[in-house]
C-alpha cells in the first residue's frame, strides 16, 4: 500500500480552486486522513460541493471539541465516500470554529441527513446551537436535566 | 413527512392529531421495559395498524463514557471502553488501542496482530449469536433463543482459555496483547469451528428456510441503498442493502491483509437480507479463525509502549460486529486524552430506525427493528 | 328534618358495617397467624421460591451474563426462573448493571407495579455501588438508593454461576421468611 499523499493533495487542490478565500487551513495528518478548516458561513457550500462533485456521500460522525484555553468550540464533520470504492478508506474532517460564548452554527442536516443525531448530541453536551436542525433537544441526558452541558472542559462533577 | 411526534410523558397512550385518512392517529410509547434488548424507548405514531412516525428516545443507559475517559489514563480507560458492547468487547478495545498507537507511533509485532484478529473474530461470532438468540425472544421462537446461546458457550470457553475472562477481556493494550496462546489452543479452535459450521447448517434448515420466518422477515423493514449510505449506516445494516463496504477490506488493519475471506452482501435491504448477512459473517469468521491458528507467525506479542499520549490527532476505526466503531482522539501530552470522541456501530445505525420502521405494521416492528442489530447500550455509551 | 331522619336511618347500618369490618379484621389476623405457622407456611414458601418469575428487563451490560445464564448451558429455568412478559405476574426483578438517572425513575415505576411479594436482586458492581462508572454524571450509585434489595451479586459482570448462587440464596431467604412479611 503506497504511503504517498497524491490523492489527498489532489483533493486539497480541488477545494482550494473552488473556494479560494474560504478554506482557512488544511492538514494531511497521514495517508487517508485529511483535515479542512472552513469558515462557518461557508461550510454548507463546501459540504454540498464535497457531496455532489467529489463523491463524499457518507457521514461517519460529528464531533465537538472544547478548546477552552482558546475560547472556542470546534465542530468536526467526519465524512467518507462509499460509492467511490478507491476512496473508501479516506476520512475527511471538515472543521469549523465557533466562539465559546456565542456558539451558533448552521446545521448540515440538509446535506447529509445522517448527521442529525450527532448534532443533537453536540447541542446537549456542549451547548452548541445548530440553526436549521429539525429537532434540537435532549437526546441522551435525563429528561429533567437542569445542569450545565456536561462535556465542557470547565464542568466537573463531584464524585461520591 | 410531518414533524416527529412529540415525546409522550410517562403514560403510555395519548391520541393525537388526525392523519391524512381522516382518522385519528395514536401515539404509543414502546419501552423502556420490553422483552429482549436493552433499554430504549420508541415513540411510535400509528394510524390503525400502520406506523406513520417513529422517534427513538435513547439515553436510558447513557453513562457518560466520553467524560469518564478524560478523567482516567489511557490504560485505565480500557475496561470502560469495552463495556458499551460487552459481547463485542475486543473490537471496541481494538479501536481504542489503534487510535492510541497512531498517535504514539508504535508498531505492533506480527504475532500480536494475529492474536488481536483472533479475538476479534471470535467476538464477532459471539456477538452475532447473541443477536440471533434475542431475535428468538422477539419472534417468540424459544429454540432460536436457546441454541445460539448454547453454541456461544463454545467460543466463550475458547476466549477464557486465551484471556482468562468470559466476556470482558481487556486483552488488547497499546503495543500488543497481554497473553500468548496457551498450548493446545489451535486444535481446540479447529475442532470447535468445524462443529459450529455444522450447527450453522442446522440453523439455516430450521430457522431460516422456514415459512414462519420468511413470511415475517421478507419484504419487511426495507432500507434502500442510497438512504443507507446517506444516513451513515454501517456494518450488516449497510451490507444488507447491497453495499459491500467492510473496513476489513477497504482499510485493512491488524492481520486482515494476509487473510482470505469474503464480504457478504445482499441486495434486497429487508430484514431477511440482514439476517442472512449475519449468518454469512459467522461462517467467514470460522474460516478466518482456522487460518489464523495455522498461519500465526512466531515472535513477540507486545512492544512496550509508554503510558503517555503525545500531542496529536487520530481517527482510528475498526469493523466491529455491528459496524464501524471509531475514535476521534486528541492528545496533548500526559497520560489522559484531551478529547476522545467515541462513535459506535449502533449509534450510527440509530439513524436508520425511522427509515426501517415507517410504513410497516406495528406487529412487524420487532422483526424490523432487531434486524438492524441496534444495541442500546452501545449507542448510548 | 329529613336530614336528621336519614342520619338516624344510616346510623344502625353504619354501626353494623363498622362492627363487621372489625370482626373481619380480627378474623384475617387469625388466618394470618394460622398460615404463618407450620405446614401451610412451608407449602406457600415452597411454591414461591421455586417459581420466581423475573421481569423481562435488561438494564445494561450485565444482561449479557443474565442472557447466558438463561441459555442452554446454565439454564436458569431449572430453578424455576422464567422471564415473563407481564409485570403483574412477576415476583422478581433483577437489576442488571448500571442504573442511569433516566432509568431509575422507570425502574421504580416497574417495581411499584409488581404484585406482592416481590424480591430484588442487584446484579453486578454497578447495581451495588456504581461500580466502574461511579464518577459518571448520569448514574445512580447503587440500586438500594430507590428500591429495597434482597441479594447483592458482585462481579463485573458476575459469572452465570454467581447468579445461580444468588437465586439459591434468595430461595433460602424466602424459605425462612413469613408468608405475610411484605403485606
Amino acid at each position: 500500500m503506497s504511503l504517498s499523499h497524491e490523492r489527498e493533495d489532489a483533493l486539497v487542490q480541488k477545494l482550494k480552486d473552488n473556494f479560494p478565500a474560504d478554506i482557512k487551513e488544511t492538514n494531511i495528518i497521514r495517508r487517508a486522513r485529511l483535515e479542512v478548516t472552513v469558515a462557518p458561513e461557508k461550510i454548507k457550500d463546501v459540504a454540498v460541493f464535497l457531496r455532489d462533485k467529489l463523491g463524499f456521500d457518507h457521514p461517519n460522525g460529528v464531533s465537538a471539541v472544547d478548546y477552552n484555553r482558546e475560547s472556542r468550540f470546534e465542530v468536526v464533520y467526519h465524512i467518507s465516500s462509499i460509492s467511490i470504492k478507491e476512496m473508501r478508506d479516506l476520512v475527511l474532517d471538515l472543521k469549523e470554529s465557533v466562539p465559546r460564548n456565542a456558539p451558533r452554527v448552521g446545521s448540515l442536516v440538509s446535506v447529509w441527513s445522517g448527521v442529525e443525531n450527532y448534532e443533537r448530541e453536540s447541542f446537549e453536551m456542549f451547548g452548541i446551537i445548530f440553526e436549521g436542525h429539525p429537532r434540537l433537544e435532549k437526546l441522551f441526558l435525563t429528561d429533567n436535566w437542569d445542569g450545565p452541558p456536561p462535556l465542557r472542559k470547565d464542568i466537573r462533577f463531584p464524585t461520591d | 413527512m410531518s414533524a416527529p411526534p412529540k415525546p409522550v410523558p410517562l403514560t403510555t397512550v395519548e391520541s393525537t392529531e388526525t392523519s391524512e385518512s381522516g382518522a385519528q392517529t395514536l401515539t404509543l410509547s414502546v419501552g423502556p421495559q420490553h422483552s429482549g434488548s436493552g433499554h430504549m424507548r420508541l415513540i411510535v405514531e400509528v394510524d390503525g395498524d400502520i406506523i406513520v412516525n417513529v422517534a427513538p428516545d435513547p439515553g436510558y443507559v447513557h453513562r457518560g463514557i466520553e467524560k469518564i475517559i478524560e478523567l482516567r489514563n489511557i490504560i485505565k480507560s480500557i475496561p470502560v471502553i469495552e463495556r458499551p458492547s460487552i459481547i463485542d468487547a475486543s473490537n471496541l478495545n481494538h479501536a481504542w488501542v489503534r487510535s492510541i498507537e497512531e498517535i504514539q507511533g508504535v508498531e505492533v509485532p506480527r504475532r500480536g496482530q494475529y492474536l488481536r484478529t483472533l479475538l476479534n473474530e471470535m467476538n464477532r461470532i459471539m456477538s452475532h449469536l447473541y443477536w440471533l438468540s434475542i431475535y428468538g425472544v422477539f419472534l417468540g421462537h424459544t429454540t432460536m433463543f436457546m441454541w445460539p446461546l448454547g453454541d456461544r458457550e463454545l467460543f466463550i470457553d475458547l476466549a477464557e482459555k486465551l484471556t482468562g475472562a468470559r466476556i470482558t477481556y481487556s486483552y488488547l493494550v497499546p503495543g500488543g496483547v497481554r497473553r500468548d496462546l496457551p498450548p493446545g489452543f489451535a486444535e481446540e479452535a479447529v475442532k470447535r469451528t468445524e462443529y459450529f459450521e455444522k450447527r450453522l447448517k442446522e440453523y439455516d434448515r430450521i430457522f431460516f428456510n422456514n415459512p414462519l420466518f420468511t413470511s415475517r422477515a421478507k419484504g419487511i423493514g426495507v432500507l434502500p441503498k442510497q438512504k443507507a449510505i446517506e444516513l451513515g449506516c454501517t456494518g450488516p445494516t449497510l451490507r444488507g442493502s447491497g453495499v459491500d463496504a467492510d473496513l476489513r477490506k477497504d482499510e485493512p488493519y491488524a492481520a486482515y491483509p494476509e487473510l482470505d475471506f469474503e464480504v457478504s452482501t445482499r441486495p434486497d435491504g429487508d430484514s431477511f437480507s440482514r439476517a442472512m448477512v449475519h449468518m454469512d459473517e459467522m461462517r467467514e469468521s470460522c474460516k478466518i479463525i482456522r487460518q489464523i491458528v495455522k498461519k500465526i507467525p512466531s515472535g513477540p506479542i507486545r512492544r512496550k509502549a509508554p503510558i503517555v499520549l503525545p500531542r496529536g490527532v487520530a481517527y482510528g476505526r475498526v469493523e466491529s460486529a455491528r459496524g464501524e466503531c471509531s475514535f476521534y482522539l486528541i492528545g496533548e501530552g500526559g497520560d489522559k486524552p484531551y478529547r476522545a470522541r467515541y462513535i459506535t456501530g449502533s449509534y450510527r445505525n440509530m439513524a436508520a430506525i425511522p427509515a426501517v420502521l415507517l410504513g410497516n405494521r406495528l406487529a412487524d416492528m420487532p422483526t424490523a427493528w432487531w434486524s438492524i442489530d441496534y444495541w442500546p447500550v452501545e449507542a448510548d455509551r | 328534618m329529613s336530614a336528621q331522619r336519614s342520619a338516624q336511618d344510616q346510623d344502625p347500618v353504619a354501626t353494623l358495617a363498622e362492627g363487621l369490618s372489625i370482626w373481619v379484621g380480627k378474623l384475617s389476623d387469625l388466618v394470618k397467624k394460622v398460615v404463618d405457622t407450620g405446614p401451610i407456611r412451608n407449602v406457600i414458601n415452597w411454591a414461591r421460591m421455586y417459581s420466581l418469575w423475573p421481569v423481562n428487563i435488561t438494564t445494561a451490560c450485565c444482561s449479557a451474563e443474565f442472557g447466558a445464564a438463561s441459555g442452554a448451558r446454565h439454564d436458569l429455568e431449572r430453578f424455576g426462573v422464567l422471564p415473563i412478559g407481564s409485570l403483574r405476574q412477576s415476583d422478581l426483578i433483577v437489576i442488571e448493571g448500571t442504573i442511569t438517572k433516566k432509568m431509575a425513575k422507570r425502574l421504580r415505576m416497574i417495581y411499584d407495579q409488581m404484585a406482592l411479594p416481590r424480591y430484588v436482586i442487584a446484579m453486578g458492581d454497578c447495581a451495588m455501588s456504581g461500580g466502574l462508572f461511579h464518577d459518571s454524571y448520569s448514574i445512580v450509585n447503587g440500586a438500594h438508593e430507590f428500591v429495597p434489595v434482597d441479594v447483592y451479586v458482585p462481579g463485573c459482570p458476575p459469572r452465570p454461576e454467581a447468579l445461580e448462587q444468588a437465586i439459591i440464596m434468595l430461595q433460602e431467604k424466602i424459605r425462612r421468611s413469613k408468608v405475610y412479611e411484605q403485606g
